[in-house]
């Protein structure tokens, strides 16, 4: 019954997107505005219908409809409620709805929010909405169904991948997709502002929230599944340039770049045929992104099983690329006359660079990825290009980039004076030269490392620094404390605060990997009971197995004592876990976290016979909780910048700004 | 100097930049993959080159010492096969009539040297031929006394 409704829903919302399509082009044609209000309806009609597809799905799923093929491979009765219902984005057909219903929800937003706001492009941004809803129920109807049923329905359903059973897979996909979908919002509204011929800044200015949201959703979506990596897949480490792993990770880099170089053209009116190419890129790549993962054409350990979806895929990536990038050339006169740069000592010239940088990661990442597809393609040699490549070209990259992250926001607009430089650097710079002396004299010796920490340190001074200049100002001007000036300064300024909160968060990732990547040391063994295994200040003592029915699967565990210098810090329990439906164990690493290092401990195997000898392979990685403290730290700068504000700060927030720029 | 002219190298001198760190990387980084039949059929075997093969391991010739954390086995392709010789901890999916990729070298004695293996994952699992085959008998509770 539900594979009915749900079904059905899907292919009514494709008719509908359809008349969303073409109502907008038949208004503009005769004139009528009813049939602009008719885009709007057919945005909302496929709102009420996926949203309805959507939970027919989660109800099959929770009631473990197995008569539908997709609920019988992704659960069994044992599944607990929870995972059935997670189950929606643990294949590919389910995280294919996940992705239009995102899609949608954000469409619905915009529609209903900017009901009477910009009418010259809402009826054009609700037309992309719709072009990119109807490629994806096309996919839905009739390409992967989730619908799909099957027979004979079989007694129980094959469960999940027991890897995904995890409560960071819970979040990670959806956060991945928000992330994804809410780039086709500045999107919608570039292409709109293109077909209108409207291209002044208001496109921007309206997106600029929705721009930051996707951002924010797409780092959190890469930091979890990076910490889902770390927390599961039992390998101690969180990133491993795998395909699919850089598919999620391409489009962050020009939505960075888009996110500072919008407020080039904000301030500027530059950079505007580079920002609208920088948004369609974003957005291409999450394309770009499915089609990778889901057809298959790179081996990779976490895509999906091939069909035909990648074909359908590639096809509305290339119309997209087509499509856009010939409304960008034909609206090309429109776009010149803009000023150029004053000087390369400057805000804009630095925001260019930071652009130049991010897209040049990108290449770098991109080629590396589909290297091995070019390789056989032209020829006929299979290879693979390891993580060593993505190491070594992107850290020169990304040290570069830590860099410009403490000049940027400090250096003047147009023309930066000595004066000016002197006064936001000198201190900073001085401060963090002291600060690498240091570390050199206390053990950081490699170049790398001690170049990295020295750059985070120049940054985290240029924000404090700068910071208290402008308390102190407070202080002086209006004899504020210096919490109640700290405050006031962020909520008149919000999205540079929340801005230098986010680029302190930031650093904080790019130190748990300079300590994690330059620092891990790593050690494996086979121990009988009694015996011990030792790594830097730890010693592992191996006490004993034991078997145990746990509700879904069938686990080992092994009981460790582990010992810091000596001192007793309680037991570690590692284990193997059996699924019924699964050929091979699965295993659960366990670790300990403190500011200082993790240890990481994997329990590799055991002997069945004997019960008194284990295989054990213990890692100590410096530095890794700082990237996860990092991410709730950007979650706080995030918040910051985009907390609503009432018109008065909006003005402060202009006003500031041009002080800044003045000196 | 033109303002444009300055562009123009600047532009050069970061794509020069780029192409460097590009070609470094990947002289450094790039794994050929082969099958067992092309390993074998190669008429000079690539020794000393840094290497991925593919295919399954072997029924009946997974060797383990667990005290040595040492794995030999056969990686075959159904026409040809190559001895591989691992020392470590394979992944979890690792398995005899499984797929698995190593990565390695191959050495003179015509054994492959391998330092990883990754065991292919597939979404869709299909369950073991008898339902809880895999399960370690000796730990289940009740079953002890079936131990030697």
């Amino acid at each position: 019954m539900s594979a009915a409704i749900g079904h059905l829903s899907v292919v009514a919302a494709f008719f509908l997107a359809l008349w969303g399509i073409i109502a907008p082009i038949a208004g503009a044609r005769t004139g009528k505005s009813r049939l602009f209000a008719a885009t709007r309806a057919a945005i909302l009609g496929q709102f009420v219908l996926v949203t309805l597809a959507s939970f027919s799905l989660i109800y099959a799923l929770v009631t473990t409809d197995f008569s539908i093929k997709y609920v019988a491979f992704n659960t069994t009765r044992a599944t607990p409620v929870y995972y059935r219902v997670t189950g929606l984005w643990g294949a590919l057909e389910g995280s294919l709805l996940l992705w239009e219903w995102i899609l949608i929800i954000f469409s619905g937003l915009v529609a209903w929010l900017y009901k009477d706001k910009h009418r010259d492009l809402m009826p054009w941004v609700l037309m992309i909405f719709s072009i990119v809803s109807v490629f994806f129920l096309g996919v839905l109807a009739f390409v992967s169904n989730p619908f799909e049923s099957v027979f004979p329905v079989p007694p129980d359903g094959r469960g999940l991948n027991p890897l995904l059973e995890d409560a960071n897979m819970i979040t990670h996909p959806p956060l991945l997709y928000t992330g994804f979908v809410g780039l086709t919002v500045p999107y919608a509204f570039a292409m709109a502002a293109l077909i209108a011929g409207k291209l002044d800044e208001s496109w921007l200015v309206t997106t600029r929230r929705w721009t930051l949201t996707a951002w924010f959703f797409l780092t959190m979506g890469n930091l979890v599944g990076a910490y889902w990596s770390y927390h599961v897949l039992g390998w101690g480490g969180y990133w491993a340039w795998d395909p699919v792993e850089n598919a999620a990770f391409m489009p962050w880099l020009p939505a960075t770049a888009f996110l500072h170089s919008v407020q080039v053209q904000e301030r500027r009116r530059m950079l505007k045929v580079w920002n609208l190419s920088l948004i369609i890129i974003a957005f291409s790549l999450t394309i770009f992104g499915t089609f990778l993962t889901r057809s298959g054409i790179l081996s990779s350990i976490h895509a999906f099983s091939s069909g035909p979806v990648g074909t359908v895929f590639l096809a509305f990536l290339a119309f997209v690329l087509l499509g856009s990038f010939g409304l960008l050339a034909y609206r090309a006169d429109s776009l010149k006359g803009q000023p150029e740069l004053d000087s390369m000592v400057s805000r804009e010239s630095a925001f260019l660079l930071n652009n130049v940088v991010l897209v040049s990661a990108l290449f770098t990442i991109f080629l590396g990825t589909i290297f091995p597809l070019i390789s056989e393609a032209v020829a006929g040699v299979q290879v693979s290009v390891g993580a060593p490549y993505f190491n070594s070209v992107t850290v020169p990259l990304f040290l570069l980039l830590v860099f410009l992250m403490g000049v940027g926001p400090m250096i003047a607009w147009r023309k930066a004076s000595w004066d000016n430089l002197k006064r936001n650097f000198l201190w900073p710079a001085a401060a963090a030269l002291a600060g690498a002396v240091a570390l050199f004299a206390w053990r950081i010796r490699d170049f790398l490392p001690l170049l990295g920490f020295t750059l985070l340190l120049f940054v985290v001074f240029t924000i404090l620094f700068d910071t208290a200049l402008a308390v102190r100002a407070r202080r002086r001007l209006a004899g504020e404390g210096i919490f109640k000036a700290l405050v006031t300064l962020a909520r008149r300024n919000q999205r540079r605060y929340g801005g230098f909160i986010v680029h302190l968060g930031i650093v904080l990732i790019m130190m748990g990997i300079a300590g994690s990547m330059g620092y891990s040391v790593e050690r494996e063994a086979t121990l009988r009971t009694g015996e011990s295994l030792s790594l830097g200040r730890y010693r592992i003592l191996f006490e004993g197995l034991k078997g145990s029915q746990q509700p879904t699967h069938f686990r080992v565990e092994g009981t460790f004592r582990v010992f810091n210098e000596g001192k007793d810090l309680g037991t570690m329990s590692p284990a193997l876990k059996f699924f019924p439906a699964q050929q091979s164990p699965v295993g659960r690493a366990v670790y300990r976290s403190t500011v200082t290092d993790d240890l990481y401990v994997i329990l590799s195997g055991f002997s069945e016979l004997q019960q008194n000898q284990a295989t054990l392979k213990m890692l100590v990685r410096p530095l890794l909780m700082w990237m996860w403290l990092g991410g709730l730290v950007i979650v706080l700068g995030t918040i910051v910048a985009v907390w609503p504000s009432n018109k008065h700060s909006a003005v402060s927030d202009q006003q500031s700004a041009g002080l800044k720029a003045d000196g | 100097m033109g303002r444009s002219k300055r562009f123009i190298i600047g532009g050069i001198i970061i794509l020069a930049a780029l192409a460097y760190l590009i070609y470094g990387g990947m002289r450094e980084a790039i794994v050929y993959f082969v099958t067992p039949s092309e390993l074998k059929g190669q008429e000079r075997p690539s020794q000393d080159k840094f290497l991925r093969m593919g295919g399954m391991v072997a029924a009946g010739s997974l060797k383990k010492d667990t005290q040595n954390l040492t794995y030999r086995f056969e990686l075959t392709d159904g026409a040809q096969s190559v001895p591989v010789h691992f020392r470590g901890v394979p992944p979890d999916l690792f398995s005899e009539g499984k797929g698995a990729v190593v990565e390695g070298r191959l050495g003179p004695d015509g054994v492959f040297l391998a330092s990883t293996i990754m065991a292919k994952h597939a979404e869709d699992y299909s369950p073991p031929p008898e339902g809880h085959a895999t399960v370690p008998k000796s730990f289940v509770p009740g079953q002890e006394e079936k131990r030697p």
